[in-house]
């Protein structure tokens, strides 16, 4: 029992150490949980899955600049599919060659989905649409862990439109950079 | 039987002291068969028993706040008082004192009367119930509070007709929290069941979704996009506290308490962006899975007694809603009429699920038996309809609508009668959330 008093102070004062130190850090960000994430990571950790890889938090991601911008463009689905199609594999082509060139920039892949499907839903897809570019990208010989995925389901359309033109803008997923 | 006629009873702010009466054991409403026939009542304007004569107005509006409440009901037919009582300042509001024949003449079966004086920011409200054709006190109670209470003690009341008259209590004192959108943020919103007293609750500055009450009322979990990703948080209501609970790469969506409260149902996607469910306890913070498909799986509600989850998945090729049985693990499809069916709520009483169902280009709201049986629609050709949620009694349902234009929170009685506008003001509403019974 005293034992486990001893491991248990411990543990708590490693997670307060960590909790300091992820607070100095990154002390420009407002968000009080943020050395939470750091002590708690090792408890939720459900022990199956690739979490090593990087969240889509962090740092400030960026638009691509003028140079970037041929390389990454955005990519169009079908309603409700995932499926890349010709168009969208033969730009993630240029867009994987040119991060296997630039091995220093990490991108964020945005899964985007259209207004008509239901909110919480087109969440899930929207993270699946992210994760068919991020797939094909690693297929390419991109490392995963500079690939990160977010989605916005619908909730951040491009073109706020209630046309089909409107809605296959919508359907996307957009590359950013940092 | 006779009600001890001093006894205090402090909510909140508010006293109240039951007045003397005789509180009868008739059962005046069946509510085993809902909305079959409906009690006629009369709500004449309340009376100004004080000196300050802005008094009327607070009257004329907790009478008002009344009578709509009894109406939403679906159990009272509330009958115009207008034409008998168009002076209240001279009618009677006790026993003694009320023309009994002009309330018979119209047909009012029941009778609800009130005197009201306001001393400052003081408010005293006697507020009566009678049995219109006995001639009998059924219930009443003296209520002390602020002048800005007066709807609160409105609504008090009308629970307080309901149980007399039903032996249950009903919504009139409940909340429904929802998302609310503004200049490119979203934040969580909660009102009165009715639309009154609207206030954002959350301070994100960026996308928050799908509030979920916990069972006690105390605590909301929804997702934010705060940090750069949609993580899961719980505000406490009470102190105010926001605490992140889960922040797993990819999505922290959907967040379902569990009926003892001790763990919430939520989405994740860890592994190559497929979502999954799984059961996070909000004590140890230990996630177990709950469903394994490579399709989508999103969107859980618990069942009351918290063996078995509803769910939509997307295994069948379009999203669907499915149910798990927790024990064995076993997944049935609840739905096979409509190609894309989400947004499962299922009902407090057990047996029913309401859901949002994709119809040529628009959403209708439709319920179900668990087993599949007694397929329903609610809404019909009023706009797009969605993100439907039951009661805590499980009489109505609440859900956004985008029928006036814009995407607003309705309620509704539980067959689809009744439907309502109860948000109001600048910015697209959605996805409501019904609170528990609040004590």
């Amino acid at each position: 029992m005293k034992r486990y008093t001893q491991v248990l102070l411990a543990v708590v004062l490693v997670c307060f150490l960590m909790v300091t130190g992820a607070c100095t850090k990154k002390a420009v960000k407002k968000d009080a949980g943020l050395g939470e994430e750091t002590a708690g990571e090792g408890m939720n950790k459900p022990g199956e899955e690739g979490l090593e890889e990087a969240r889509s938090g962090g740092p400030q991601w960026n638009d691509p600049t003028p140079e970037m911008a041929a390389y990454f463009k955005d990519i169009s689905f079908e309603y409700d599919r995932v499926t890349l199609s010709p168009e969208a594999k033969e730009s993630l082509n240029k867009l994987g060659e040119w991060l296997l060139k630039n091995t220093s920039v990490q991108v964020l892949v945005e899964g985007h989905c259209d207004e008509r499907g239901t909110a919480e839903y087109n969440l899930a897809l929207g993270e699946r649409r992210a994760h068919a570019a991020k797939q094909y990208l690693v297929q390419l010989g991109v490392n995963a862990d500079r690939i990160s995925t977010l989605s916005y389901g619908k909730e951040r359309p491009i073109d706020p439109g209630h046309t089909e033109a409107a809605w296959s803008k919508n359907r996307r997923d957009h590359f950013l950079y940092r | 039987m006779k009600r001890s006629a001093l006894i205090c009873i402090l909510f909140a702010a508010i006293m109240l002291i039951t007045l003397p009466g005789s509180a009868l054991a008739k059962v005046y409403l069946d509510i085993l068969s809902p909305f079959a026939t409906r009690l006629p009542i009369a709500v004449p304007a309340f009376k100004n028993t004080g000196s300050q004569p802005d008094t009327e107005n607070i009257a004329a509006k907790m009478a008002t706040v009344i009578r709509q409440d009894l109406d939403l009901s679906g159990f009272f037919r509330v009958l115009d008082a207008s034409a008998v009582s168009s002076d209240p300042a001279s009618s009677g509001t006790t026993l003694d004192t009320i023309k009994w024949d002009s309330w018979t003449i119209i047909g009012a079966e029941a009778l609800v009367t009130g005197g009201i004086s306001v001393n400052g920011s003081e408010l005293v409200a006697e507020l009566r119930l009678f049995d219109a054709v006995q001639r009998q006190s059924i219930v009443g109670k003296r209520y002390f509070g602020r002048a800005e209470d007066a709807r609160l003690i409105a609504h008090k009341f009308s629970n307080e007709i309901f149980k007399s008259l039903a032996g249950e209590q009903s919504v009139f004192e409940t909340r429904i929290a929802f998302e609310k959108r503004s200049q490119g943020t979203k934040e969580i919103s909660i009102m009165d069941f009715d639309g009154a007293h609207a206030e954002t609750i959350t301070e994100m500055n960026s996308i928050c979704l799908s509030p979920a009450w916990s069972p006690d009322g105390k605590k909301i979990a929804f997702t934010s996009y705060t940090d750069g990703n949609p993580d899961l948080y719980i505000k406490d209501l009470a102190s105010g506290k926001t605490e992140r609970v889960s922040h797993k790469k990819g999505i922290n969506i959907t967040p379902a308490w569990s009926p003892d409260g001790r763990r919430i149902a939520l989405t994740l996607s860890l592994k190559n962006g497929n979502s999954e469910i799984y059961a996070l306890d909000v004590a140890t913070r230990d996630l177990e899975r709950l469903t394994d498909d490579p399709a989508n799986d999103v969107s859980p509600t618990w069942s009351p007694a918290g063996d078995a989850i509803a769910f939509v998945s997307s295994r069948s090729g379009s999203p669907q809603i499915f149910m798990l049985e927790l024990a064995g693990k076993k997944v049935r499809r609840i739905t096979f009429e409509g190609s894309y069916n989400t947004s499962p709520d299922w009902s407090p009483k057990g047996n029913k699920i309401v859901y949002a169902g994709q119809q040529g280009g628009t959403f209708n709201i439709f319920v179900i038996n668990t087993d599949g049986t007694l397929f329903q629609q609610l809404t019909h050709n009023q706009g797009r309809n969605e993100d439907p949620a039951w009661s805590p009694d499980g009489r109505y349902i609440t859900f956004s609508s985008n029928r006036s234009g814009k995407n607003e929170i309705y309620i509704m009685r539980s067959d689809g009668t009744g439907q309502k506008k109860i948000s109001g003001g600048a910015g697209e509403k959605n996805n409501p959330a019904w609170s528990p019974f609040l004590k």
